[in-house]
């Protein structure tokens, strides 16, 4: 396995994606579980990128990208929303506390 | 233009629907005129569209690759039960004019009708199994919204949900044959599956093939699956007559007789079909004759007619158990409507409480008498001549000993019927006084039912011509009417059916003595012979795996990630191994 650009970016994306996946699971704090899945998006849109460059069409990867981007904001605006509102009802951000899906 | 009037029977009581939805309550007169003008229309076109059936698509749209296209194909089996999902669902609209006077949200009830009575119609003429589907599951939908009408009702909304996971449990077999069929074919085509059928692996064929039988005995409630259609009873009336009579229930028999061709080589199959209908004859005849709510002897004379129906598809008489269904349709919509101007009149539904209403209600007394002979099978009547052919097809092409219980079934029939005839009329009045001998929109809906049941089966000749020429694949043979009456009157099966309803008659006179065997039956009936043990056995089992599945559900998000994630790696895992 040489050392090519596309490698570079496929050890990359499975680190975002892992660091991005470990946040998701092992944080408490809503502010950091939205940060990790900003994280998991990066390592996709890279994924996105990398694979335009590979097959040839650059153009398709990175116009996907950017909608990815646009789409990836407004989650985390409105994660970031939820926040501000969840903080505001329960007095923390902790996710524990948040267990009304409990079945 | 035959492919505008084609879609038309779908489209119309659709936009009707829409219409009626946005208007809203607050304007019933434009409402009941609106609803039944878009009914009657979509009626009419239906009625004119008959001439012009043809086996071939008139209307194809591409929706691409996996679904197939979406094509309208109007033979004779999908106008003809067009034709009764829009006429007789009229009519039952026409009834509601006067039934729902004083009722709340009759925009609701108005859109979910119309909604109803274009997706029967879509049922029966779409030309892919998909679609077919699709139209099925919004006619289940429908009636569970219909049949909890009143949710303010827990009878009415345990009833509806019934009714909708009975159905839905069908709806699955349905699916489960359509995925089957896409998979070996590449397309999921009615047309594919009964001329090719023999491409097909067998036991593929016969797990599509039992699947069908499954999705049709949910829907046409039949045993084991019988125990929703007397609980939808918690409906309005005109309701009841469109689930009975119009739409619902005869898309089971409808789904039989269109894959009859295809699946009539499947070892076993014919004859569960024909058990299967034997059997949800006698049972259903049994409990309807220990059953003292008028609405729901006629549900159980429902279950035991469509029994009647599906016995004969099972005996090869595709054309019989259409007659059958057209009749039925006909008798039984006069019945509950007239039930309908009962309940109405005095206020309950609780046959020990009715009688004596011959002299009180004789326009009413009348129409149900009429409805009577073509349950019981009586000649002149409609329900005789296809009833007469059902038992004769099974005579010649099924086993001796389920002819057998047919005709005793024949039998139980007659002797419900004037049991219900007894109470409601003619026995001495029980208390409840009538307020009205029919209102006026009532009685037109009647009186067109009348006729109806007393002159359909002079267009026997015309419609086994019409399954004839564009049904290819079902080797319907085409007889004139007289021939078809004269065969029926020199077959030696009609007199001995015609017997043993006599009998039945007979028995009902000389009841007394046959008190004790009543006795030890009746509880059995009433208890609905054990089937719903079994169904409160199934729901306290999924209920408690249930709780015991609540454990995974911790409400942690943490968790709830893992799960999501772990779902997205099974599936490219699967797309991978697919590759």
């Amino acid at each position: 396995m040489s050392l090519s650009l596309f490698n570079i970016a496929l050890v990359g994306l499975i680190g975002l994606l892992g660091i991005g996946f470990y946040g998701l699971m092992a944080s408490r704090n809503l502010i950091r579980i939205i940060v990790a899945l900003q994280i998991m998006v990066k390592g996709a849109l890279l994924g996105l990128i990398a694979a335009g460059q590979v097959n040839g069409q650059v153009n398709l990867g990175q116009s996907m990208a950017l909608t990815v981007i646009v789409a990836d904001t407004i989650v985390a605006v409105m994660g970031m929303a939820l926040g501000v509102q969840i903080r505001a009802r329960l007095g923390t951000l902790d996710v524990r506390a948040l267990s009304r899906l409990r079945g | 233009m035959l492919p505008i009037l084609t879609l038309l029977i779908i489209a119309l009581p659709w936009i009707g629907a829409a219409c009626v939805w946005l208007i809203g309550d607050s304007r019933p007169r434009l409402l009941h005129t609106l609803a039944t003008a878009f009914s009657v229309l979509s009626g009419l076109v239906a009625l004119s569209v008959l001439p012009f059936a043809t086996s071939e698509a008139v209307l194809r749209v591409s929706l691409g690759g996996i679904f197939g296209d979406f094509a309208l194909v109007p033979d004779g089996l999908g106008v003809f039960i067009s034709v009764i999902a829009t006429v007789v669902g009229s009519i039952a609209v026409i009834f509601a004019i006067d039934y729902m006077k004083h009722a709340h949200q009759l925009a609701r009830f108005y859109a979910l009708i119309l909604f109803f009575i274009g997706a029967m119609a879509g049922l029966a003429l779409s030309s892919s199994l998909l679609f077919t589907f699709f139209f099925w599951e919004i006619t289940a939908v429908c009636s569970y919204a219909l049949i909890s009408f009143h949710n303010d009702d827990p009878n009415a909304v345990a009833g509806g949900i019934k009714a909708l996971i009975f159905t839905q449990v069908g709806g699955v077999g349905l699916l489960a044959g359509a995925l089957l069929l896409y998979a070996y074919f590449g397309n999921s085509e009615i047309n594919t599956l009964l001329t090719q059928h023999q491409n097909l692996p067998p036991q593929v064929l016969a797990a599509v093939g039992f699947g069908c039988l499954v999705a049709a005995a949910a829907k046409s409630a039949q045993a084991p699956f019988h125990s929703w259609l007397p609980d939808a009873m918690e409906a309005p009336t005109p309701v009841t007559a469109l689930i009975h009579a119009a739409t619902m229930v005869n898309a089971g028999v409808y789904l039989l007789a269109r894959f009859y061709p295809a699946f009539e080589s499947i070892p076993g199959w014919r004859v569960a079909v024909m058990t299967i209908g034997v059997l949800s004859a006698l049972l259903a005849g049994l409990m309807a004759l220990a059953a003292d709510d008028i609405k729901r002897v006629l549900a159980y004379s429902t279950i035991s007619q469509l029994g009647f129906m599906f016995y004969a598809v099972g005996s090869g008489a595709i054309f019989a158990s259409q007659f059958h269904l057209l009749s039925h349709s006909i008798f039984k919509a006069l019945l509950f409507l007239s039930a309908g101007a009962v309940i109405t009149s005095l206020d309950t539904r609780d046959l020990l409480k009715m009688g004596g209403l011959a002299k009180r209600m004789p326009f009413v007394h009348v129409m149900f008498v009429i409805g009577s002979l073509g349950l019981v099978g009586l000649p002149l009547a409609n329900g005789f001549f296809s009833k007469e052919l059902i038992l004769e097809g099974g005579l010649e092409h099924g086993p001796f000993w389920l002819y057998l219980i047919m005709l005793l079934n024949a039998g139980i029939t007659a002797l419900y019927s004037v049991r219900l005839l007894w109470m409601v009329f003619w026995d001495k009045p029980h208390g409840a006084q009538p307020a009205h001998d029919g209102m006026p929109a009532m009685r037109i809906s009647l009186v067109v039912l009348a006729i109806g049941t007393l002159t359909t089966w002079l267009l026997a000749g015309n419609f086994g011509q019409l399954l004839a020429t564009t049904l290819p694949s079902h080797h319907v043979e085409a007889e004139g009417t007289m021939t078809l009456v004269e065969e029926i009157f020199t077959a030696s099966a009609t007199w001995i059916a015609l017997g043993v309803i006599l009998l039945g008659f007979g028995i009902w006179i000389a009841r007394p003595a046959f008190a004790s065997l009543a006795r030890v039956l009746k509880p059995f009936a009433q208890s609905g012979f054990g089937f719903e043990t079994v169904n409160q056995l199934i729901v306290r089992a999924t209920k408690r795996t249930a709780a015991l599945m609540q454990v995974t559900q911790t409400g942690q998000l943490n968790w709830n990630v893992v799960g999501i994630l772990a779902g997205l790696f099974a599936v490219l895992l699967i797309l991978l191994q697919g590759k």
